[in-house]
């Protein structure tokens, strides 16, 4: 029985179910859009033209046009450089300070492992997106700090998963075994500890890289970002509440927010399982 | 027995009691590295036309002289006694600022969270008993796109459909109630989200679980056994999943409140902000953070008393549900309620 149905017609095995690669094919575009901006879109995002203010989306602007009769495709298109990036930047901070701080607690244990858990306690109590309102009201308003801010509001996160994952590998048999062979700390640490913990933070990480974007965007529209003419996606939407009678201000830069962080959580959960 | 869960009392209000404290130096510590020291900026204002004398007076008044390590001290043992500081802006005391806002934020914040509780529990049941041609499946993918909206963007969609197309609401009539009810409803849509994700993945495990396929083999109806088996093993979690909703919900009041043009905590700190207000700012950070810890602590007590398969192990309460791992329980550092 088996036989025979696995020798029924080959089939095409896609590398990832329809929705991931879907997933994947969206962040390619944003990462594409960020990078080379000017290639998928001829319209300038600063200099608009008054006469073509405030047009319904059509075959020439996809997004319609803005209040000063700029292309609003061009604004989200330019906008995404410092949208994605500053996310990136925040992931990064947060992998590298929470990462270490929950190596160092897991890994040496006894008091750093007290001391390390308080402070972890501590950015846990505050609320999230207040935590990274102070430290952007104290580093001054711009997208590079408020960058900053949501990688330091995240770093509990990671230093938590990071410190149980450590924990839970420093106990395991083959991590014994490879220390009374004579492997020294190093050699456990970057051979069996960090690569057998990054599995499970890898797919953290990709989901934080998404809350980071809504996080950044709510900066933004509170006005912590970088000031207009720049066009983040949450400084685009905090224009388009102004103008609710031509409602695409609003949603086409929501909708391509949305998109991207739905992709990103969709490929996260897609490592978490494949794991 | 008894003396088990005092001890546990005991060591988790000590741990509570420490880590207000320490976020409350290190939110002191946060502000006062703002850059351009703020006082000064609006005592040297050419418009307050302050001589220096009077400059070094209202430093010496608000105490900003000393080295920072004596204000850290005053600031931390007035915050004790529940003094929070007078602000640098309205020259008021802050606990009578935060006084004013505090019960409108409080309505949106429970308001917000009754909400999230209902569509949570109506997205995973719904998602168990619903076919999936039904909506089952759709259910199921909800919570993932729910928690991929910006919270402002789903506040302004509510407020362009039902406010502005429908006309149900109007947004400068902040405190009707069907303003207050979007309002909460923005706020709670991805609390909800979290809630019934926690709910779903504990649905599936109870379901999984050998007395559910007991219980299903001698003919249980499938709505029988969701009543009266699986609703409260599953449900039990969820007690502590909404006191860690608390902290977001109260972070997420900041971009809620501004949307609706509410008047609240959360326009109080946007004010601040804005006019870098520093004793406001560390006021009501440290006072979201007490909120927090409190209402964490609660949960984590009221939890071994709710759920009594849950053992207490140092000063964690953990969840022994097989057979074997309670046959340790005769070791000496674990001890049972």
């Amino acid at each position: 029985m088996t036989i025979s149905s696995t020798a029924t017609a080959p089939r095409i095995t896609l590398p990832a179910p329809p929705f991931v690669l879907l997933s994947l094919l969206v962040v390619a575009i944003i990462i594409a859009w960020s990078i080379a901006p000017n290639l998928f879109t001829s319209f300038d995002s600063a200099v608009g033209v008054p006469a073509d203010k405030l047009q319904a989306p059509s075959a020439a602007h996809w997004f319609g046009t803005d209040h000063l009769g700029r292309d609003l495709l061009a604004r989200v298109i330019h906008g995404t450089a410092s949208s994605v990036s500053s996310a990136m930047i925040a992931v990064l901070i947060a992998l590298f300070l929470g990462g270490l701080t929950g190596l160092l607690a897991g890994f040496l244990g006894g008091w750093v492992d007290t001391v390390l858990a308080r402070l972890v306690d501590v950015l846990l109590a505050i609320p999230n997106f207040l935590l990274a309102v102070i430290v952007v009201t104290a580093l001054g308003f711009s997208t590079t700090n408020a960058a900053i801010a949501t990688g330091i509001s995240a770093v509990a996160v990671f230093a938590r998963v990071m410190r149980s994952e450590v924990i839970k590998t420093r106990s395991a048999t083959f991590v014994e075994a490879s220390f009374l062979s004579g492997g020294s700390r190093w050699h456990i640490l970057t051979q069996h500890v960090l690569p057998n913990a990054s599995r499970s933070v890898l797919p953290l990480a990709v989901l934080r890289f998404g809350q980071s974007v809504l996080t950044i965007a709510g900066l933004a529209f509170l006005g912590y970002g970088d000031p207009p003419p720049a066009s983040d996606w949450g400084l685009l939407i905090s224009i388009g509440k102004d103008y609710l009678r031509w409602p695409w201000l609003l949603y086409a830069p929501a909708l391509v927010t949305v998109i991207t962080v739905l992709s990103l959580n969709r490929i996260s959960r897609w490592l978490r399982k494949t794991d | 027995m008894q003396n088990a869960y005092l001890n546990y009392v005991a060591k988790r209000l000590v741990q509570a009691v420490l880590v207000v404290l320490l976020t409350y130096v290190f939110t002191f510590i946060v502000v006062s590295i703002l850059p351009g020291d703020p006082v000064t900026n609006i005592l040297r204002d050419p418009q307050n036309g302050f001589s220096d004398a009077q400059i070094a007076e209202i430093f010496a008044a608000h105490g900003l002289d000393k080295p920072i390590l004596v204000q850290l001290w005053t600031s931390l043992s007035g915050f004790v006694v529940g003094d929070l500081g007078i602000s640098l802006r309205s020259t008021r005391p802050v606990a009578d600022l935060i006084a004013e806002v505090l019960p409108s934020t409080l309505r949106l914040a429970g308001a917000s969270l009754a909400v999230a509780l209902v569509l949570a529990m109506v997205i995973a049941y719904g998602a168990r008993f619903l076919p999936k041609r039904f909506g089952g499946g759709i259910l199921r993918g909800l919570p993932s796109l729910f928690l991929s909206v910006p919270t402002f963007v789903i506040g302004l969609l509510l407020i362009h459909l039902f406010g502005f197309q429908l006309g149900l609401f109007k947004v400068i009539d902040s405190n009707s109630f069907w303003a207050t009810f979007f309002a909460a409803l923005a706020l709670g849509i991805p609390i909800s989200a979290q809630i019934a994700e926690v709910l779903m993945a504990n649905l599936d495990h109870e379901a999984a679980q050998d007395y559910a396929a007991v219980a299903r083999a001698r003919g249980l109806r499938q709505s029988k056994l969701f009543f009266r088996h699986l609703l409260k093993p599953s449900s039990l979690p969820v007690v502590t999943v909404i006191a860690l909703m608390v902290g977001e919900v109260l972070g997420n009041t900041l971009i809620t409140e501004t949307v609706f043009g509410r008047t609240g905590v959360g326009s109080l700190i946007q004010r601040s902000v804005v006019t870098q207000d520093l004793p406001v700012l560390q006021a009501v950070v440290s006072l979201a953070a007490v909120v927090f810890v409190v209402i964490n602590l609660l949960a984590d007590l009221i939890y071994p008393l709710l759920d009594p398969r849950v053992k207490l192990v140092g000063s964690t309460p953990r969840r022994v549900t097989t057979a074997d791992e309670s046959s340790i329980d005769t070791a000496p550092r674990k001890v049972s309620v």
